[in-house]
């Protein structure tokens, strides 16, 4: 078994179990629980199969469904960053991010900080449209869109920075 | 069919995205309807077994409340039972233990607990093996909690009273005024009785009780207090706002309650439905 592979299965059952025994247990202001295990899919190996990825998102993403009983809200949330991250990084890193064998956990911050602030909008709109699934609480789904939101992406930072991140310098 | 293959080459991420992305909303529609049996639920044994160490450790964190709790539970239901043998006295008062009482009660563990969605569920850590059949009323020792769901050999899944399919008959205590109970998913200490006539006299702080007309719970179990009223569908019907007795962001112990008559009464209902047809 190779490193990266190594790596990325530990990722997703650190993150799964953080997600559940910590965050979920938070409840800042009584309902604000950070989401972190998308963290899992922003880090994912960019040069990998797409394929595998979309199915290890799903996976993931229904995982958290059975322990938050939400049917399957966070397997499409989760499903749909996976499928939309190649434009997000082409956004951020410029059009020739394959070639240029990019490596997330190297990039600079403020790039990263970016990318996950619009992963997690993405991830948490399709997420909590799925949860309330009514149109006419539309209010309520952006609402909780911007709270949850806010503190997935600090939550996010700080993982990140304490246990991902390695600058060049 | 060269051309049919080199489609599908071409797309295959989008495809596969959709098909995924079908079958994701597939459990979410099926989440949000009522008494559907899911694939994705919290009572699988893996995930049960998960949420019940879980629990182990968080219960540790509030075990003094919990005590104080049960302990004042003790001391009403004491209370009952020495009034029950004041009024009794002479009988023998054994039929309390006999086998044929009208309800039955399960004590149970909450090892997890939702409010802060629009649907939310709570899972209990009992089961088929203890007894437990899908329909039968759960209470805390201030209120109700809800409706059993789905429940497996040893967890059971509790649809919560704040979700939006629950309605439940309830009445003004001391009157026979019924309604439906329901929430309208804004927080989780009020609900609202819904479909209360124009003339039935509201008054505020009056007691919200579970009504003689439901099956799963008991009559008289209290519910909350009348904190506002509105009439609404211009003026012929109240909408009361209910203050809950029970605090659902906070439940550690639940009882689960079977009926014995809930069978009968069922019989019953459906005769006269026909006989109306």
């Amino acid at each position: 078994m190779n490193s990266a592979l190594l790596s990325n299965v530990v990722r997703f059952i650190a993150l799964l179990l953080l997600q559940f025994f910590v965050m979920d247990q938070v409840e800042f202001m009584g309902y604000i629980c950070p989401i972190v295990y998308l963290l899992f899919i922003v880090l994912y190996p960019v040069d990998n199969n797409r394929w595998s990825f979309l199915i290890l998102s799903f996976l993931l993403g229904l995982t958290v469904d059975t322990f938050q009983d939400t049917g399957g809200a966070h397997a499409a949330a989760s499903l749909t960053l996976a499928f939309v991250r190649p434009v997000l990084l082409k956004l951020i890193y410029g059009e020739g991010y394959l070639t240029k064998n990019l490596k997330i956990m190297r990039s600079p911050l403020d790039r990263f900080i970016l990318l996950l602030a619009l992963s997690v909008l993405i991830h948490h709109l399709v997420l909590y449209m799925l949860v309330y699934f009514n149109i006419s609480q539309v209010l309520q789904v952006l609402q909780m869109t911007l709270f949850v939101g806010l503190s997935s992406i600090f939550m996010g930072v700080v993982l990140f920075v304490l246990f991902g991140w390695r600058s060049k310098s | 069919m060269q051309q049919i293959i080199n489609f599908l080459i071409k797309y295959r991420n989008l495809l596969l995205y959709l098909s995924l992305l079908l079958i994701a909303l597939v459990f979410t529609i099926q989440s949000h309807s009522y008494h559907r049996n899911s694939f994705v639920h919290s009572t699988g044994h893996i995930t049960g077994s998960f949420l019940s160490s879980r629990n182990g450790v968080y219960d540790y964190l509030n075990l003094k409340e919990e005590n104080d709790k049960l302990r004042k539970e003790n001391a009403i239901l004491r209370m009952k039972a020495l009034v029950t043998a004041d009024t009794l006295l002479g009988d023998e008062t054994t039929f309390l233990f006999s086998n044929d009482v009208p309800y039955r009660v399960f004590p149970a563990r909450v090892i997890k607990n939702d409010y802060s969605k629009r649907d939310n569920f709570i899972t209990l850590d009992i089961g088929v093996d203890q007894g437990i059949e899908p329909d039968m009323g759960v209470i805390t020792t201030d209120g109700i909690l809800g409706i059993i769901d789905i429940s497996n050999n040893r967890f059971s899944r509790v649809i919560s009273i704040l979700n939006s399919e629950v309605s439940l008959n309830a009445q003004i205590k001391g009157s026979n005024v019924i309604g439906s109970l329901t929430w309208d998913g804004n927080e989780p200490y009020t609900m609202s009785l819904v479909d209360v006539p124009r003339l039935a006299k509201v008054t505020k702080g009056d007691t919200i009780v579970t009504g003689r007309q439901s099956t799963t719970f008991p009559p008289d179990i209290l519910i909350g207090t009348i904190k506002d009223a509105v009439l609404v569908e211009n003026g012929s019907r109240y909408k009361i706002d209910v203050a809950l007795f029970n605090d659902m962001t906070d439940v550690g112990t639940a009882y689960v309650i079977k009926s014995r008559d809930i069978k009968p009464i069922q019989v019953i209902d459906t005769l006269t439905n026909a006989g109306n047809e």
